[in-house]
């Protein structure tokens, strides 16, 4: 495969990337960018193969930071490496509580299945919140910290957000060369014509949702388990929810690597504009200017429109210039 | 007579105060090109849209093979066979005109994990798209192709299932005569092979060519029904059309 050069040589520098950059702050941005990058590539698989922007990712962010912090309340960290290995579960788990869940709301579609997945999103906070026998509400909940020699702390959680990644890249990558990726296209292009031609369109939509929102709450996991303390306000923040929307936004819906490329350019600029300027917000100005621009120039986002414009050029060089402008 | 392939009873369908389809039953026989007419507003699409289940009736029922169809639901019935193309030829322009077909081979959920294409569909696929004349554009994505090509394209992705009944919504609307010509050969070749078809169409020197029997709806029922000869010089269709 033409491709698989690249991709092999991009996850080997991120799998160097630990050992060429020692400096815990880098490593914290670089920590962050690839938990953007699974997330914006979870969110691509319903937000962009299926056109069902879901505002409401964020809720099963949390549900998997809690799933995790709760499970640890009880059992043992070992060495340190157990609330890595619990992840397929912590991911499963939110998966299945994701079924039920796009059962309802993909019955609505487009801006109204928006405001549904937002309100779950609201509903999942105040859970968090009110829920104090389960979640302690307001005063948050503490994870075990683990051993981890201080100057390379940041390293396991890098390697495991790195292995998501690559999950959530190689899943990706297998729904769009399976059946149901070409059902999810069809559903975003005309969900009712494919209704018409016999695609089992529910089953399509439940299943992009379940794997969609089952890589977000292995990522909520790691996340809690590095902050090691979460809050309701933090773990489900529609901040959190934006931040996946803008960066696929940017880097191209409905493309595999997309959602990397939003991810790599909006989540290290923020997190760099966090340390700046600390707890200003400053950054939420910038966000809200940049899915403006991007709207208004890149509306089909970086990689698609790099794509069609190296498609016509190799087409106008197949035909040659002068045969090349349309006959009226 | 054997029972109909599909037959309406007493089918209704009102939006608000306006009934579209009004008590309207008549039987599609095996084997026939079936044309369905009437004028501008007599409820054609909307009996399409109760029987393919993109539409709920409220009253009447609907016989797919004898047997009693409780919720009509699109997907379910395409894979029993019954499958329509509407009036607007709907394709989906992101995909190519292959997997156009490809998407409408019509597998249950479970084939959604497999392949995009297993090896008999799009070999299928293939075959169709050189019998529609379309092969050359397999790899292009649908939106580049015309507005006839599209209906031909829609016509063509149907036949994936090989389905015993079409349902085509005016095939040859806005196409130029050549296309007219093209379409109508696909269908008689179809028809040749034992395809059903129920089409609703306003070119009537098509309807008289191809269709036996014409239905002729008026006002959501039926009006009249028969040979195309005889349904042709009937007074209350001539009145429907001519208005009285």
């Amino acid at each position: 495969m033409r491709t698989a050069a690249p991709v092999a040589g991009f996850v080997a520098l991120l799998a160097a990337f630990p050992f060429l950059v020692t400096a815990p702050w880098l490593m914290t941005i670089a920590l962050f960018t690839l938990m953007y990058a699974v997330l914006a590539s979870a969110w691509n698989l319903v937000g962009g193969y299926a056109g069902y922007p879901s505002l409401g990712h964020a809720a099963f962010f949390g549900l998997g930071a809690y799933a995790e912090a709760i499970w640890f309340q009880h059992h043992g960290i070992g060495s340190g490496l157990a609330p890595f290995a619990v992840l397929p579960l912590v991911g499963l788990a939110v998966a299945a509580a994701g079924l039920p869940v796009a059962w309802i709301a993909m019955r609505t579609r487009s801006d109204v299945f928006a405001i549904v997945t937002i309100t779950l999103l609201f509903v999942a906070q105040t859970l968090a919140y009110n829920l104090r026998g389960i979640t302690h509400g307001a005063q948050g909940m503490a994870m075990p910290v683990p051993d981890f020699a201080p100057a390379t702390f940041e390293r396991p959680f890098y390697y495991a957000m790195l292995a998501l990644l690559v999950f959530a890249l190689l899943l990706s990558w297998a729904v769009l060369r399976s059946r149901l990726g070409l059902a999810l296209l069809a559903v975003r292009a005309d969900e009712d014509k494919a209704r018409g031609v016999g695609v089992p369109v529910g089953t399509a939509k439940l299943g992009a949702f379940a794997l969609s929102v089952g890589i977000t709450g292995m990522a909520g996991g790691v996340w809690a388990y590095y902050l090691s303390f979460i809050y309701p306000q933090f773990a489900v923040d529609p901040l959190v929810t934006i931040a996946m929307v803008l960066m696929v936004f940017l880097g191209g819906r409905g493309t595999l690597w997309g959602p990397v490329l939003g991810a790599f350019v909006i989540a290290p600029a923020q997190q760099y504009l966090a340390y700046q300027y600390g707890a200003s917000q400053l950054y939420l100005l910038g966000y809200a200017a940049l899915f403006v621009l991007v709207m208004l120039v890149l509306p089909r986002g970086v990689l698609p429109t790099l794509a069609d414009r190296w498609r016509r050029r190799r087409l106008r060089a197949d035909v040659g210039p002068e045969v090349a402008v349309e006959q009226p | 007579m054997t029972a109909p392939l599909l037959e309406v009873r007493g089918l209704g369908k009102r939006f608000g105060g306006v009934a579209a389809v009004d008590g309207c039953s008549f039987g599609v026989q095996r084997g026939t090109v079936t044309g369905l007419i009437g004028p501008n507003g007599s409820g054609k699409t909307t009996l399409f849209n109760l029987v393919t289940g993109y539409l709920r009736a409220d009253a009447g029922q609907i016989l797919l093979d004898g047997r009693r169809i409780a919720r009509p639901d699109p997907a379910r019935l395409y894979r029993r066979g019954l499958c329509r193309t509407f009036q607007q030829p709907r394709v989906f322009p992101d995909l190519t005109v292959l997997e156009n077909l490809l998407i409408a081979s019509g597998h249950r959920w479970p084939a959604l994990a497999g392949p995009r294409a297993r090896a008999g569909d799009r070999a299928a696929g293939e075959a169709l798209l050189a019998e529609f004349g379309l092969a050359a554009l397999a790899a292009d994505p649908a939106e580049e192709l015309s507005y006839g090509q599209r209906k031909l394209l829609e016509f063509a992705a149907l036949l994936m299932s090989a389905p015993a009944l079409v349902l085509l919504d005016e095939p040859t609307a806005g196409v130029n005569p050549t296309m007219v010509r093209t379409m109508e050969r696909h269908i008689r070749a179809r028809h040749a092979t034992g395809t059903t078809f129920l089409v609703v169409e306003h070119d009537m020197g098509l309807v008289m060519r191809l269709c036996d029997p014409v239905v002729v709806m008026d006002g959501g029922r039926v009006i009249a029904q028969g040979p195309p000869g005889s349904v042709q010089t009937d007074p209350r269709v001539l009145d429907a059309y001519l208005g009285g």
